[in-house]
């Protein structure tokens, strides 16, 4: 084994030496002058930090009926990719076993501890700082990872393992609406559940604790090594995911992208080894496009601050921290990362072309996974990805839910120099001033998310990448099925609740101390999941630990065919007013407790999320369903008296 | 059960509390036919639960009441002291404080810390609203569905919280906890000493974490 996995890190020393190209070529195309002043800031990673920003001094609350926030002019200011993050050195060094002496917050040993020697480390010190939105706006209190919003981008190669330190220097006496305890989940990653921030492991202002990500593909126990390179991901991203207030805290900022390369996607664009040649450079041609809404009070003339309000629902959509930004963009191809961060709203975006039509978008990952072949999404053949009759998609949108990531190709080539592009939300935003440039046919201001600016691509500018491959990957074989599993995303008594099979009453609400599902690790479950309510929620459902294929998806207990986008492997399913899906996923390498819940973070603080336990033997395994969730029986007890008293 | 116990003690609300704002100062009556104020007198500074119901329910109601019950043994030491369970009816044409005390004294609930509140319908309904707006106007519009909910309050702390009343006992009482003031750090390395030898303890025997 040992000696696999030297091969593999020889596979991986391309990844490693893209990333130093990347920065090479950054200087060399003069990002530098707008890198360095976030490379300053950045000095808070490395712990050079001054004293945390004071809390707001005048209280942002939410009116009934919500004010507007404060106008902005659009396209002021630049979108650029979070600072990448840096490497730091951590003291005291991190260990297999809890470090209750320094203050680590207690947690299970790591798993594959020796297996996976942290190559590389990082600490996300999660603290109050300030955060511009807009420059018509004055700073924001955030809370953020090293004071930042969005946190720095983690950069990340396969067969690298990684060790982050989780510290949470948060307020320990806060008037904000978060909570000041935090559980840091990687979402998606294949690791240790001690490691996954799993919403009941919350810890407090001073502690901290070390994550080891191992970076490496899914199927260790059956391939060895580093696992099934066929399991590859690339867009993950980290957030809070503190029980009840997940959604407090990520308003406030505690979230950011963690991305991952490999040989066929390695973060370079140069002709080596089995390299798609995908747009590559991250921050140069390669963004992630983080979303999210806020809503912000006037600025308060004594501080200077305009601070967001307590809650969901905002009227300013923000991407990458800044609210309608601008890109300049060469004609060439480029990589675009969606992540909608939440709290709960779900995003239909289209491209808008100069004239005023629907552009194309080739998909070529949904979630962190790539389609086998990209999928150009247009207002033609490739219309939308929703099969939804409640809410119908606008042609030619990707509709981007709670925590769900799509990686588009946009080619800019064919457009010519002084030419501007839009992407476009269905929602509009309040914006208060008009667009400073005349927008392309029916476009309206407020539904502008960002604007592209095409100019002809400089000598020192990457060149373009050669078409996109029809093929991006192949897919795993997936293994017979073990057990057939059903999840009800249910509104029962007014309330969110998971359901089971077997449970004949009401369904689950999230209780971290007991598992709902018991499973034996290296086994392969069918899992049929439904939202049959004729509300109209939403609920995009998240399952950690391993992506899943999609194998049917119902509408009102039809069976319908699986829309493109959702025929790849994911890890979060859209279940829209009414739909099912059944997905069949694996279950191996590593025990613990891990989650399946409702992405909107409304509804996983309501506990619309539960609990399921990877055990590594029959003995463990028949200890969990002893122990399990009695949900049912809970509620037989409680209907019972309720029937006594009626 | 003397009003004196929710009044003479100092609360200090959180800074950030939108007080009387959002919860506002409407006068309630306790079971007792004490006149309160909502905000002031009730919530300011102080950690509670509350629930929705109506004395001649016969659905969810008296289980949710038995389900407070129930938990209120557990919480004894606390309640009226820094914890309060406040229970209102959605049906004051109805809950005088005469019906509501008969109501409490014949469930055995006229306890200490625990109050049944009436008072005008149209501040009652602003009240449910306040608390239990899900923006979503079905389902806010519909009485029934706020029985199964308990909202957990901490003004001290600005903190709210919500708990099924269908859920565990233990799942309910947790999330009552998470709503205790913050503990000191020392405090938590105590904590967190405990959580960490049962830790080691489950991954010794069952191979991984477990927490039950």
């Amino acid at each position: 084994m040992p000696k696999k996995k030297a091969k593999d890190r020889q596979d991986n020393t391309e990844g490693t030496i893209s990333r130093r190209s990347v920065l090479k070529i950054g200087a060399a195309a003069g990002a530098a002058t707008v890198v360095a002043p976030h490379l300053l800031g950045n000095g808070t990673a490395l712990g050079f930090t001054g004293e945390p920003p004071a809390e707001p001094a005048v209280r942002c609350v939410n009116t009934v009926p919500a004010t507007p926030s404060p106008a902005h002019r659009p396209f002021i200011d630049n979108f650029a990719a979070p600072f990448p993050a840096i490497p730091t050195f951590l003291s005291p060094t991190p260990q297999e076993f809890q470090n209750s002496g320094a203050g680590e917050a207690p947690r299970a040993p790591h798993q594959r501890w020796a297996q996976f020697p942290m190559d590389v480390t990082y600490e996300m010190d999660a603290k109050a700082g300030l955060h511009k939105f807009h420059a018509d706006y004055g700073d924001t209190y955030i809370w953020g990872f090293n004071g930042k919003y969005p946190a720095p981008t983690v950069l990340n190669v396969y067969g690298h393992p990684t060790g982050v330190r989780f510290r949470n220097s948060l307020p320990a006496v806060t008037t904000t609406f978060g909570r000041n305890e935090m559980t840091i989940h990687l979402h998606n990653g294949h690791h240790g559940s001690e490691s996954d921030g799993f919403a009941g492991d919350f810890f407090a202002t001073g502690f901290w604790k070390d994550h080891l990500y191992p970076n490496c593909y899914a199927g260790l126990d059956a391939f060895g090594g580093n696992g099934d390179t066929k399991e590859k991901m690339g867009s993950f991203w980290f957030h809070d995911h503190r029980a009840e207030f997940t959604l407090n805290n990520n308003v406030l900022g505690m979230n950011g992208m963690f991305l991952v390369y490999d040989p066929t996607d390695p973060g370079h664009e140069l002709p080596i080894g089995p390299s798609l040649r995908l747009p590559g450079y991250y921050g140069i041609t390669d963004f992630p496009i983080i979303l999210t809404d806020k809503r912000f009070c006037a600025t308060d003339p004594v501080s200077g601050r305009t601070e967001m309000v307590n809650a969901a629902g905002g009227d300013k959509w923000v991407i990458n921290g800044k609210i309608q930004p601008k890109l300049t963009v060469r004609r060439r191809k480029y990589r675009f990362r969606f992540l909608n961060t939440g709290p709960t709203q779900t995003y239909d975006i289209t491209l808008i072309k100069p004239d005023g039509s629907v552009g194309t978008m080739t998909v070529i990952a949904t979630d962190a996974n790539f389609l086998q072949n990209p999928l150009p999404v247009d207002a033609g053949a490739g219309a939308g990805n929703s099969n939804s009759t409640t809410a119908p998609i606008v042609p030619g949108a990707i509709r981007v839910s709670v925590a769900e990531r799509y990686d588009v190709v946009i080619d800019f080539g064919a457009f010519e120099h002084g030419s501007k592009l839009y992407l476009r939300e269905n929602r509009p935003m309040f914006v208060g001033n008009p667009s400073p440039d005349p927008l392309p046919g029916t476009l309206a201001i407020e539904n502008v998310l960002m604007q592209f600016n095409v100019v002809n691509r400089e000598w020192w500018f990457p060149p373009d990448t050669p078409a996109i491959p029809a093929t991006l990957c192949t897919y795993p074989t997936l293994p017979a099925t073990d057990n057939t599993w059903e999840w009800q995303f249910v509104l029962a008594g007014g309330r969110f609740r998971v359901k089971r099979p077997f449970d004949a009453g009401l369904g689950c609400v999230f209780d971290p101390d007991h598992s709902a599902h018991c499973i034996l690790r290296g086994t392969t479950e069918e899992w049929l999941i439904n939202n049959n309510i004729a509300s109209g929620w939403l609920h995009p459902v998240h399952i950690h630990f391993e992506e899943f294929r999609t194998l049917k998806r119902f509408v009102n207990g039809v069976e319908v065919p699986v829309p493109p986008l959702h025929s790849g492997r994911k890890d979060v399913t859209r279940m829209e007013a009414g739909q099912g899906a059944l997905i069949k996923m694996q279950f191996r390498d590593y025990n613990g407790r891990y989650l399946i819940h409702c992405h909107n973070m409304g509804h996983e603080d309501n506990f619309m999320m539960v609990r399921w336990d990877i055990c590594p033997d029959l003995a463990s395994l028949n200890a969990c369903l002893a122990d399990q969730q009695v949900c049912q029986l809970e509620m037989e007890a409680k209907e019972r008296f309720r029937e006594e008293m009626a | 059960m003397d009003r004196r116990s929710l009044l003479t003690k100092v609360f200090e609300p959180h800074p950030a509390s939108p007080g009387a704002l959002r919860y506002t100062n409407a006068v309630l009556r306790t079971q007792n036919n004490e006149a309160v104020k909502f905000y002031d007198d009730l919530i300011r500074g102080k950690q509670c639960v509350i629930n929705f119901m109506y004395a001649e329910c016969h659905g969810s109601c008296p289980a949710v009441t038995q389900t407070l019950k129930t938990i209120y043994r557990t919480l004894k030491d606390r309640m009226g002291n820094d914890l309060f369970f406040y229970s209102i009816t959605i049906k004051p044409e109805n809950d005088t404080p005469t019906a509501l005390k008969h109501y409490a004294t014949t469930r055995n609930a006229d306890l200490p810390g625990w109050y049944f509140l009436t008072g005008d319908a149209y501040d009652l309904k602003t009240i449910r609203y306040r608390l239990f707006n899900m923006d979503h106007p079905g389902l806010d519009a519909d009485e029934a569905l706020h029985s199964g909910y308990l909202r957990l309050i901490n003004d001290a702390r600005n903190s709210w919280g919500m708990a099924q009343a269908f859920a565990s006992n233990k799942n309910i009482l947790n999330r009552i906890a998470w709503q205790d003031p913050p503990k000191t750090y020392a405090e938590n390395v105590v904590a967190y000493r405990k959580v960490q030898e049962k830790i080691m303890q489950d991954v010794k025997k069952y191979g991984y974490r477990r927490d039950i």
